[in-house]
């Protein structure tokens, strides 16, 4: 076990290497992390997530964008690669969490459905990654397959989006517990809404949380729109 | 006031002067929209029927593809890049993989041919049947967006950006040289302005960094404006998104217009028209999401009546869609926008 001063030491340089998208310092950190017996489940969300949450923060203000947000990105996966093999049992309350993420057909615009990706990775979540320009049945097949809680939709384009009521309608009718949350540069919350989601997420750091909050709501047996 | 056609309307609010009445002109209206008001006409056809003031040409018209796997609708396109054919993308294949997936097939690019015939008909067939009469505009993709969606991926750029600078202005040359040349070969076609689309911002703000902008982006907007001002042409630029913090970089340039300030990214044709109404015309600001897919015509007359109070005055100001006329507008309220802007849009404006 290293001394508390050196696991500190492993946690803000995973940290700082993920914000200043130093890839070679965030595998360096990792693998001393595993090397000198750190959590590989703190390791990874008390340095790599946090990191990430910052770097979303960044973007938020308009300090970072999105080069910058796809190289802490690649930062990111460099650390979870090494990490994720070595954390014992899951034991979050994120771990478990299924969500299946894509972009509808006619949609190729999927930079913000990765950015999205990254931040339920970075979190702990199950992903199911369906890609760009995804058939609206492959949604509610994934969703089945993997039993996911929670499907995300995204839409760059105002004509892509006017296929999400209707996925929205073919997700709850086939399993009206699971959640749909939409998101994408045309959508709002009302939009959401009246498209019949359960939820809305604004960028990619508030999905992991908006998310979260769904999930809870349906196993209360609540939806968005009672 | 003296009765003006469209193109005069288009070319007096492009240079901030007042025509008649502030003219109006969407860079793409939906088959599905035109069939519904109109059954049949082609779109040149539909601008004419609708006496709107311009009709636009998009660069995409002439493409060639060759087919990789026709099971899967994969094509080839002009630069080499794979694109794919789907059910809702039947003309316009989406990407599938860049021309340029590493920096070494720089060197084997096969570059798309700007002089190939087809790409000029039917812009030829429009300065024939219109010229004089309502503008004909020329759209190019920003040479930026070339870059990003067609020979090296928007992945891959913005990477580049950040790692290889070098390189991304030698690919930008690349898509530069072929930009010019379409833009000059429809200048001597006979079109009455270019119009620049590609987008630089998204909702909340630009894609990149303002420094990165006028590094990587503005630069080839600005040498197409020169251009176009030495052969006397005006150049619009087009670009989605909230473009707030990049909007001095885009009115250096020298551009004379931009569209299409979209109030659903947190645009406001007031607050432009304010800051850069002294610098640029501004085109569109008719909420093209909401209001005219679900509004109701009330909603869109006041809408058109707002945006030309706002943006109108003294000229300067073309009223269309906050982006296009997609397959989701409802076609009674493209008419009703129309009307709306043909009614309260005549100058002296009595309200602005």
């Amino acid at each position: 076990m290293p001394s508390n001063e050196r696991r500190k030491q492993i946690l803000k340089g995973l940290y700082d290497g993920v914000v200043a998208f130093d890839e070679d310092s965030v595998v360096e950190f990792s693998k001393a992390a595993i090397g000198e017996g750190v959590d590989a489940y703190d390791a990874l969300m008390k340095g790599l997530a946090v990191g990430m949450e910052k770097v979303g923060e960044l973007y938020a203000s308009r300090e970072y964008f999105v080069p910058e947000l796809l190289l802490c990105a690649d930062a990111l996966y460099a650390g979870l690669d090494i990490l994720r093999p070595h954390v014992k049992g899951g034991g979050s309350e994120e771990s478990g969490k299924k969500i299946v993420l894509g972009v509808v057909e006619g949609d190729v615009h999927d930079i913000g459905k990765n950015l999205v990706k990254v931040m339920f990775d970075a979190a702990g979540w199950e992903v199911y990654d369906l890609g760009n320009d995804v058939p609206l049945d492959r949604f509610v097949e994934e969703q089945q397959k993997t039993n996911a809680d929670v499907v995300g939709i995204s839409a760059l384009m105002t004509t892509s989006m006017l296929a999400m009521p209707r996925v929205t309608k073919m997700i709850k009718t086939r399993n009206p517990n699971v959640a749909v949350m939409l998101g994408g540069a045309p959508i709002t919350r009302e939009i959401a809404t009246s498209y019949g989601a359960d939820g809305y997420a604004d960028n990619a750091g508030e999905a992991v949380e908006e998310a979260g909050k769904m999930v809870q709501m349906i196993q209360k047996g609540e939806t968005a729109h009672n | 006031m003296a009765r003006f056609n469209g193109r005069d309307r288009v070319l007096r609010a492009v240079n901030r002067q007042e025509p008649d009445v502030v003219p109006t002109m969407e860079i793409d209206i939906d088959q599905r929209v035109i069939d519904a008001i109109q059954p049949g006409l082609s779109y040149a056809d539909f601008c004419d029927y609708m006496d709107l003031d311009a009709i636009c040409y998009y660069d995409m018209k002439g493409k060639k593809y060759e087919t990789v796997d026709e099971a899967k609708g994969i094509v080839r396109d002009e630069w080499g890049a794979l694109r794919r054919f789907t059910r809702v993308s039947r003309t316009d294949p989406l990407p599938v993989e860049p021309a340029v997936k590493s920096p070494e097939d720089l060197n084997t690019l096969v570059r798309a041919d700007p002089d190939l015939p087809s790409r000029y008909t039917e812009i030829e067939q429009a300065v024939r049947t219109y010229k004089g009469k309502r503008a004909i505009i020329a759209t190019v993709l920003d040479p930026f967006t070339t870059v990003a969606e067609i020979i090296r991926g928007e992945v891959n750029l913005y990477v580049d950006m950040i790692e290889r600078p070098d390189f991304v202005h030698e690919v930008n040359a690349i898509a530069r040289d072929y930009h010019m040349r379409y833009v000059t070969n429809c200048i001597d076609i006979g079109v009455d302005a270019i119009w620049v689309t590609g987008d630089y911002a998204m909702t909340k703000g630009p894609m990149v960094s303002p420094t990165f902008t006028a590094r990587f982006l503005t630069p080839g907007l600005k040498q197409i404006a020169d251009y176009c001002h030495s052969r006397g042409v005006p150049c619009l630029k087009h670009t989605d998104g909230n473009i707030w913090p990049i909007f001095d970089l885009l009115v250096q340039t020298g551009i004379d217009a931009i569209h299409p300030i979209d109030p659903a990214a947190g645009m406001d044709l007031g607050e432009a028209k304010e800051k850069y109404g002294d610098k640029v015309c501004l085109i569109g600001g008719v909420d093209c999401g909401a209001l005219l897919s679900w509004g109701t015509t009330d909603d869109v007359r006041q809408a058109v009546k707002e945006a030309i109070r706002k943006a109108g005055k003294g000229g300067g100001y073309v009223c269309a869609s906050s982006n296009t006329v997609h397959s989701g507008v409802k076609p009674d309220n493209y008419v009703q926008m129309i009307r709306a802007i043909r009614e309260y849009g005549k100058y002296p404006l009595s309200f602005a």
